[in-house]
């Protein structure tokens, strides 16, 4: 098969997840092409006969937008590889200010620039919003994770290069993570700084807001593996992308009414920024957006401040 | 007037393009380096919970993202006033070291060496790739090395890419006695492919063109005692000279400094507050240092300055020291796996609220010296921040370099065969981080989105 990598508003971090599958790299070339990818080799331009592309990063600008749409015509099969494929990722949350606060604060706003210093005007054109990919493009496969995981993109790849379609688990991190319930008395919502967690117990159980629930799974789980609360890097849960009515926002209000017993209106008012907590990797997609119940209208409504 | 562009730049991370104004007898008029690729990460932070910060800065880079983590550590250490334990300062020393092991091996190895190992290669063979059709054994070796240091930063980071273990007073949990034994197992084998391919950076220094891309700067970097260091150390500046102009720590780095705009780049450039142009990373750092403080670093150390002298401007030999920083990383990871303070249990120091109202983190990324400054309120809201880059740095030397060669490469309006990567070449020589440079997002040519239309859109006219 002959693959494409195309790179859209992001990190890189997705294309090198593919070379972290390291040897196992090898095998993939013996029988598989890289025919294009800007990153690690010089072809200018997507060739028209790509078998299958994988397309990393948000749509932010016109030239990410044009970018797609070629690579879209050119190729047989796109994978949205990544969080920021699947769900605009981080560079969503530039959807918190306007384009004209950003080039203020960016290039007016900082310490080390002189007041009234230029903001370049020589430069392509940025689009209103972020989009993910599949918002704007027919996709074939999401792969999911910020970014996806060597264990399972081992498991995938050599399938999917096959043409077949990997059986995989659809569940939540909460299900690959090891933690065991334990007491919930006197819960009462914590920074995810504060103290040390223990390392036994469930993170949300004790007070830190650990996305776990309703999170995709595929990780191992390692931030609550290494006693950090789950941040949803992966994405939202299943039953979140198949129920309009289910949001991150109210499963996990939810979720802690039910392990605590406390008023919904209560454990509403515990959360905080919910902006970088909450929608950090899912605030630029439009499936997101688009939920009943989705809070993300009105963070971009009323800017993150 | 005619305006000739190569885009993308391949080979590097993030969008970048080199634009070339021509004159009617198809003279270059100027040439310059412009990045495409914006985000906002300087303002998108405002208004985050400043324990966040850790989590989001990473994904500005995906090859560089323990350097923007620890950042962000070292700063929170200093807002929630806590000194991490000695467990938790060796496990952060060691994320970085798989940081710069796997980013110098990933460019050293598998984006800038087709340029010198494979000078015919065609476009579609210039590349790891072809390198693996002819040396398939070198490009194992690569992928060996390269995968230690992304297997330091899962074991103590948690991931290889974007690492989440980094909190204020010290890192989250502490590693097994058989993950030190496992990468102390690794190491062995890696120092010493890492020794046997030194062979490989010092043929080099023969290969390429000491002219090429050529500016004259002064340097940043940061030494300790005179000795090689990515944090803790004083960052100090020098004249192209060499003379010493200054060293700072902390907040100073706001005396020393200063940003400005180019109306045709989203990328910010640095220049020193007297206006002089300098550069950060691997040709900097071992300008400022005077020795490694490890054996077979130093040995290469005192090859690569028998041949540039003691203070370099070539560009290109940033290529080179680049590799005697990755030797320095691997006997350095070797050196701290075989400490048993490693595995100690206490990595944290617990916190609670806001101690400080602002915390600068200042370390070396394989790039270059890296500022986050954060300013918070009492609740630990972010309320201000400053994200200093090496690509901001490097700016001013970068598209000087562009324009030095371009008037080499081309004639009668036209790129010489293999001009136009040679251009290139010289850009990939800084190694430089598009991704990490683009905090911002991009105008529309004077139309910028406007909010009321954001607000129409989202209301369902869209």
């Amino acid at each position: 098969m002959k693959i494409a990598i195309e790179e859209l508003a992001g990190c890189s971090g997705c294309t090198i997840s593919l070379l972290d599958i390291h040897e196992e790299l090898l095998n993939v070339l013996k029988d598989h092409e890289i025919v294009y990818s800007p990153v690690i080799m010089d072809v200018k331009e997507p060739p028209n006969d790509i078998d299958i592309a994988f397309v990393t990063g948000a749509v932010r600008n016109e030239e990410n937008e044009k970018r797609l749409k070629e690579i879209r015509r050119k190729a047989k099969k796109v994978v949205a590889l990544g969080t920021c494929a699947c769900y605009g990722g981080i560079s969503g949350l530039s959807m918190l200010s306007s384009n004209e606060e950003i080039f203020r604060c960016v290039y007016q706003g900082v310490e080390t620039v002189k007041e009234g210093n230029l903001v370049p005007g020589k430069v392509p054109p940025f689009l209103y919003r972020a989009f993910a990919v599949g918002d704007l493009a027919r996709v074939d496969y999401y792969i999911t994770g910020c970014p996806p995981k060597e264990h399972y993109l081992n498991m995938i790849l050599p399938l999917l290069l096959k043409g077949e379609k990997p059986g995989l688990p659809r569940k939540s991190v909460c299900a690959e993570c090891d933690r065991v319930m334990g007491s919930v008395e006197g819960w009462k919502m914590k920074r995810r700084h504060e103290g040390t967690p223990d390392r036994e117990h469930c993170l949300l159980g004790q007070g830190y807001l650990c996305l776990g629930s309703v999170t995709f799974g595929r990780c191992g789980a390692t931030c609550p593996h290494n006693n950090i609360p789950c941040h949803g890097c992966n994405g939202p849960s299943l039953d979140i992308l198949r129920e309009p009515c289910r949001d991150i926002h109210n499963l996990i209000v939810r979720r802690i009414v039910d392990l605590t017993g406390l008023p919904a209106a209560q454990v509403e008012k515990e959360m905080f920024d919910i902006a970088h907590t909450l929608y950090t990797f899912t605030i630029g997609s439009l499936i997101m957006e688009d939920k009943e119940t989705s809070k993300i209208r009105d963070l971009v409504k009323g800017g993150n401040i | 007037m005619k305006q000739m562009t190569i885009s993308p730049v391949t080979r590097v991370e993030g969008h970048g393009e080199v634009r070339i104004d021509l004159n009617d007898r198809g003279e270059v008029e100027r040439a310059h380096f412009s990045v495409v690729e914006l985000r906002g990460f300087e303002r998108f932070l405002v208004g985050a919970a400043v324990e966040e910060a850790p989590r989001i800065t990473p994904r500005i880079c995906g090859i560089c993202p323990t350097s923007h983590h620890l950042a962000a550590a070292k700063a929170l250490d200093q807002i929630f006033g806590a000194e991490p334990p000695e467990a938790g300062k060796k496990l952060r020393e060691l994320m970085m070291l798989g940081q710069y092991i796997h980013s110098h091996a990933l460019h050293f190895f598998m984006l800038a060496a087709p340029d010198y190992l494979l000078p015919g290669a065609g476009e579609g063979d210039r590349n790891v790739m072809g390198l693996a059709k002819g040396s398939m054994e070198l490009v194992k070796k690569a992928i060996a090395v390269r995968k230690f240091g992304q297997r330091i930063t899962e074991a103590v980071g948690g991931k290889p890419i974007h690492p989440a273990t980094g909190v204020p007073g010290g890192v989250s949990h502490p590693i097994q006695e058989s993950q030190r034994a496992s990468l102390l197992q690794m190491a062995e084998g890696v120092l010493a492919a890492a020794i046997e391919s030194w062979e490989i950076a010092h043929s080099l220094m023969d290969k390429i063109d000491p002219s090429v891309g050529l500016v004259n700067t002064a340097f940043m970097g940061m030494q300790k005692g005179g000795l090689f260091t990515f944090d803790g150390g004083q960052v100090q500046v020098c004249s192209p000279e060499g003379t010493t102009l200054g060293s700072f720590s902390g907040a100073d780095y706001v005396s020393q400094m200063e940003e400005y705009t180019e109306d045709w780049s989203y990328l910010k450039f640095c220049r020193l507050k007297a206006g002089q142009p300098y550069r950060v990373g691997p040709l900097a750092r071992l300008n400022i240092v005077n020795s490694m403080g490890t054996s077979e670093a130093d040995k290469a150390l005192a090859e690569y300055r028998k041949k540039y002298g003691r203070v370099v401007q070539t560009t290109l030999a940033y290529n080179i020291a680049r590799y005697v920083e990755f030797l320095w990383a691997c006997e350095r990871a070797k050196e701290l796996l075989q400490d048993s303070a490693l595995t100690a249990q206490k990595t944290r120091t617990p916190v609670e609220g806001v101690v400080n109202r602002r915390g600068v983190g200042i370390i070396e990324a394989p790039r270059g010296t890296l500022i986050h400054d954060y300013t918070v309120n009492e609740a630990g809201i972010i309320e201000r921040c400053n994200l200093i880059v090496a690509t901001c740095q490097n700016n001013y030397a970068m598209d000087r370099s562009v324009e030095e060669v371009a008037r080499r490469v081309i004639r009668d309006g036209k790129p010489i065969d293999g001009g136009v990567n040679l251009i290139e070449s010289v850009i990939r020589a800084y190694d430089p981080c598009l991704s990490c440079a683009t905090h911002m997002i991009k105008t529309e040519n004077g139309r910028m989105a406007s909010r009321p239309f954001i607000k129409i859109c989202i209301s369902g006219v869209r």
